[in-house]
């Protein structure tokens, strides 16, 4: 019996051990209350993403953890909800807060759902501020902005607009979007109604199609809508996983140049698509200074050298940055086309 | 060994029962489907339907095995995942280079490996299968976030992605893999020795220990089987996509097994064809597509989820009509 | 033999098993994390576990009757949606709750109705409606979500009564209720009963149906209440509360050491289990910070207590 029970304990121990073994050398901060300033004690930031393991957000931690290393006072810590749970996300939050941070910045995956979870941290003395996407007011102190839902919607359908020949072509165009319950990408589909329907555009928005993620299922829905509607002339892929699905669909399908697909992901997923034809633009920004930046602000607030009704921001390699109200701008969306996708490796 | 055969004769009869009660529906939605939109019967329309359902009908003739013998495997949704993060790991230039064709056999040995644990766990370790695959598909959905470490593969090699989209004389080659795989896995069950020891297996397990069945290598064998499958699974579906993302095979599990207990089988084992789970899957495949064709306006789309749902209930209940039409009064215990 | 039969009449070596578990993770903590072993840590942390726990309560029986309900996310969703657009269209939130509890409840009488009238094995009906209810959620409030509950009703959620937080207190209220209907009543042992050997019980004029019907509609009911909880902790009523939730609540139920054959199982060894896997994510998340870490860690402890529990009962049970 002792030996079963021992034998037991044993492989606990390695179960946790494994875990252990994951994660070179404790980088997790020793469990410092907030307040307890001491000499050189070091900045604990937590960069929370909407999704942990899109390359979107890699892309973004790369910038980050370069700042961190600049500064040099920022122990940073890059985690989020591998799932993209809005709940799970607010449960990090929570966890993160309680831990001692210093500064949390989150990018929103439901800012419903994440707020009160934001407002509790701020209760606590956390610094919390949001980037890459905006959350419900008085949840954080500043937003690192990099585009407005509204501009990167307006960029999309514009880039389409422009790709397809100009205001005054007409033609069918659907979305294929991640989950019909996604908030971003529902305050997106908002936007792109809304600019579709306005006088820049002449397109006739058929569907929108959720693909839960999936980019299989995005691949065969985009099949499926070019089948039932053959008058479509253009797709956007607005989420990471979409577009790629969407771009292959139009491909097999030897549409190549008839049908347009356009959305937002990084450079290396779509690279394949944008030499040969099937896209013409690929929205985004620069992810890198998007983590450098946000990186910077949560420093210079937990700092004290950025407070409320600043109106510029130095951010030093990045030079200075516009400050509107309570947001950081970083600068305009960017579109990658043949000619300067080759320039980015993200 | 007489009587056996007959048993399973008539179990082969009550299975084809279901096969007919879905192809009569699957008849009714394309008739539907074809009548709004006449392209849903095109050729193209068609090959695409079929190249989706491939994989998922490999799967399913996994997974259908071991249901059969009372077991289950919902670890296969997480198990593709990582097995397609390894694969754009090992054939990405980028990575590590392997040929393609060593890659495929390490991908069908990983998988074999991986159900094999899973099996070990089940008939040697007496852990209940649903928690074991139920953990894996847990601890398998952590790995390949650690193998993919945030990045996508994006440089899937042309050797590779072949195997995802080409097609050989006219046949794309996941549906040929998918044909092949399928009667295989219909001679397996309805004429081998070991198909034969499967059902005993599931219909009576004490029954199947007593006659001298190596119950525990069976149930070894099969979730070795289905292990097998994901991995060729994996290959001719992942390189349809140009991308390799980390959330693949997500939620696959329950598809699965959806199609493989609408398909007739009954998940207290010993009972169920492999005709009828290619029926249902083809099926639940068709139902999304088909709401697309149909054009039902964009408010439809919200209701799309709940209109699958319905369908997997309406089958069910179609299905427990018939046979109480035939018997007088019936279990429809399925 | 004497020891032997000892160690084998035993009833609760999965419990100890859990126990052991428990106390070695809340070890660690000590040793690494003494911080996370605070009350008011604990306290907080734990507000990430009581709509599974309580959700765990029916599955628990309905586990132990040879049953499953995979449709509780979906009865969440539906609860939650009719609780939002009831307030949307000025109801007192209070009111609102209570349709949406009782929406989910009709929710679970329709699955009780399939399982016992027509027969139909619960998981297939249940993989059914969990995908029809979700979708009817989606399709009701066309993936909308609604928010800004008033503060009263967030009480319900986020408020803290006696030392401990509101759903706390609603889970400990059902459990305790749960436990004395399967302790003092007929009713618990008729669920082992229906686990073991439905058959016999029909000839031992045991109400199967009736004890399935129930079971399901408690499912439905307790799912109603998870979810008016949750809206009133996050503030917002959306179809996608509650996705994926029904496995994280089997996990919890079959760690706890309910079989999933049926028939065997306790409420106890449910608490222990779903503490167990409360504490593991919590410390894992707290110490390593690495989501992704949190899966394997989950998968390998499923697997791995009940591992623990089958070493330590050698051919007590057999795999079915």
């Amino acid at each position: 019996m002792k030996k079963r029970s021992g034998l037991g304990l044993i492989l606990v121990g390695i179960a946790l051990g494994v875990g252990c073994g994951g994660q070179p050398g404790g980088e997790g901060p020793e469990g410092a209350a907030p307040g307890t300033a001491g000499e050189d004690r070091k900045v604990t930031f937590y960069l929370v993403p909407k999704k942990k393991g899109l390359p979107y957000f890699s892309s973004c931690a790369e910038g980050a953890r370069a700042a961190a290393a600049a500064l040099g006072n920022v122990e940073l810590i890059y985690d989020g909800p591998t799932d993209g749970s809005p709940e799970k996300q607010a449960a990090m939050i929570e966890t993160f807060a309680l831990k001692g941070a210093d500064v949390i910045a989150v990018s929103p995956n439901d800012p419903d759902v994440v707020g009160p979870a934001m407002r509790k941290a701020r209760e606590k003395g956390v610094h919390v501020i949001t980037w890459d996407a905006d959350g419900v007011a008085d949840s954080r102190e500043f937003f690192v902005n990099q585009a407005t839902a509204q501009a990167i919607a307006y960029g999309m359908v514009d880039t389409m607009v422009r790709d397809l020949g100009g205001a005054e072509v007409s033609a069918d165009v659907a979305i294929v979007t991640a989950y019909l319950t996604a908030a971003n990408q529902n305050i997106w589909i908002e936007h792109m109604k809304e600019r579709l329907a306005s006088s820049a555009s002449q397109l006739n928005l058929v569907a929108v199609k959720p693909s839960d993620e999936d980019q299989k299922l995005a691949f065969s829905v985009t099949q499926d809508l070019m089948k039932a509607y053959p008058a479509i002339k253009g797709f956007f892929g607005i989420s990471s996983v979409s577009f790629p699905g969407a771009a292959e669909a139009v491909r097999q399908a030897g549409k190549t140049g008839e049908i347009l697909v356009t959305g937002l992901a990084t450079p290396n997923s779509m690279r394949s698509y944008v030499e040969d034809g099937t896209v013409k633009s690929v929205v985004l920004w620069n992810t890198a200074e998007l983590g450098y930046l946000t990186v910077l602000v949560g420093e210079a607030l937990a700092t004290g050298t950025l407070s409320a009704g600043a109106t510029e921001f130095d951010a030093g390699k990045l030079g200075k940055k516009k400050v509107e109200g309570d947001q950081v701008i970083l600068g305009d969306i960017m579109v990658f086309t043949k000619e300067t996708i080759g320039d980015f490796d993200f | 060994m007489d009587r056996f055969s007959k048993s399973s004769r008539w179990i082969a009869l009550m299975g084809r029962n279901r096969a007919y009660g879905i192809f009569g529906l699957i008849t009714l939605t394309v008739m539907v489907a074809t009548a709004v939109s006449p392209s849903f019967l095109a050729p193209a329309n068609v090959n695409d339907l079929l190249v989706q359902a491939a994989p998922i009908v490999i799967m399913a003739c996994g997974v259908m095995v071991v249901i059969l013998t009372a077991e289950i495997d919902i670890s296969v949704g997480s198990m593709m995942g990582i097995l397609a993060a390894t694969l754009g790991v090992l054939t990405s230039p980028r990575h590590l280079d392997w040929p393609v064709p060593l890659a495929a056999l390490a991908i069908m040995g990983l998988g074999a490996g991986m159900g094999a644990v899973n099996g070990v766990l089940v008939a040697f370790g007496k852990v209940p299968s649903i928690i074991v695959t139920l953990g894996m598909l847990t601890a398998f959905k952590g790995g390949t976030e650690f193998i993919l470490e945030g990045g996508w593969i994006t440089d899937l090699p042309e050797g590779l992605r072949f195997l995802g989209t080409g097609s050989i004389l006219s046949i794309p080659i996941s549906v040929g893999v998918a044909l092949v795989v399928v009667g295989f896995t219909g001679w397996l069950l309805s004429r081998t020795s070991f198909g034969r020891r499967v059902y005993a297996v599931g219909s009576n397990q004490t029954a199947a220990l007593y006659a001298g069945i190596p119950v525990r290598w069976v149930k070894l064998l099969t979730f070795t089987w289905s292990g097998f499958l994901v991995g060729v699974a994996v290959l001719v579906s992942a390189p349809q996509l140009s991308v390799i993302d980390s959330g693949f095979g997500t939620g696959y599990e329950l598809l699965v097994v959806t199609c493989v207990v609408v398909g007739g089988v009954a998940i207290s084992g010993g009972v169920g064809t492999v005709a009828g789970v290619v029926m249902a899957t083809l099926l639940m495949t068709m139902i999304s597509t088909v709401l697309i064709f149909l054009k039902l306006g964009e408010n439809a789309t919200y209701w799309s989820r709940s209109i699958q749902g319905c369908f997997i209930l309406g089958a069910v209940l179609l299905d427990h009509w018939l046979r109480s039409q035939k018997r007088g009064w019936g279990r429809g215990e399925s | 033999m004497g020891e032997g039969g000892i160690v084998r009449s035993f009833r609760y070596w999965h419990e100890i098993v859990l126990l052991v578990l428990i106390g070695v993770v809340f070890a660690f903590a000590q040793m690494f994390e003494p911080r996370f072993l605070q009350l008011d840590v604990q306290r907080e942390l734990s507000t990430h576990i009581w709509e599974i726990a309580i959700l765990c309560l029916p599955m628990t029986l309905i586990i132990i009757t040879a049953g499953i309900d995979l449709s509780v996310g979906g009865m969440m969703a539906l609860c939650a949606v009719t609780l939002g657009m009831l307030f949307q269209r000025g109801l007192s939130p209070w009111v609102a709750a209570t349709m949406g509890i009782g929406v989910a409840t009709l929710c679970g009488v329709l699955n009780g109705l399939v399982v016992t009238r027509i027969r139909v094995h619960p998981l297939i009906v249940t993989l059914a409606t969990m995908a029809a209810f979700r979708g009817a959620a989606e399709g009701l409030s066309l993936a909308r979500p609604v928010s800004s509950f008033p503060e009263a009703f967030g009480w319900l959620g986020q408020g803290v009564w006696w030392g401990l937080p509101v759903p706390a207190w609603c889970f400990m209220g059902l459990l305790l209720l749960t436990a004395s209907a399967v302790g003092l009543s007929r009713w618990g042992s008729y669920c082992y009963a229906v686990g073991m050997n439905p058959e016999a019980c029909r000839f031992a004029a045991v109400p199967v149906n009736r004890v399935l019907l129930g079971l399901y509609a408690f499912s439905g009911f307790a799912s109603g209440l998870a979810a008016v909880l949750f809206v009133a902790r996050r503030n917002t009523a959306k179809a996608d509360i509650g996705m994926g939730i029904e496995l994280l609540v089997i996990t919890a139920v079959v760690t706890g050491g309910v079989s999933i054959f049926g028939g065997r199982g306790n409420l106890l060894g449910m608490v222990l289990g779903v503490l167990l896997i409360h504490e593991t994510r919590e410390f894992v998340s707290w110490r390593w910070s690495r989501d992704e870490l949190n899966f394997v860690v989950m998968g390998l402890l499923l697997i791995l207590s009940v591992l623990l529990h089958r070493w330590l009962t050698p051919a007590n049970r057999n795999t079915s």
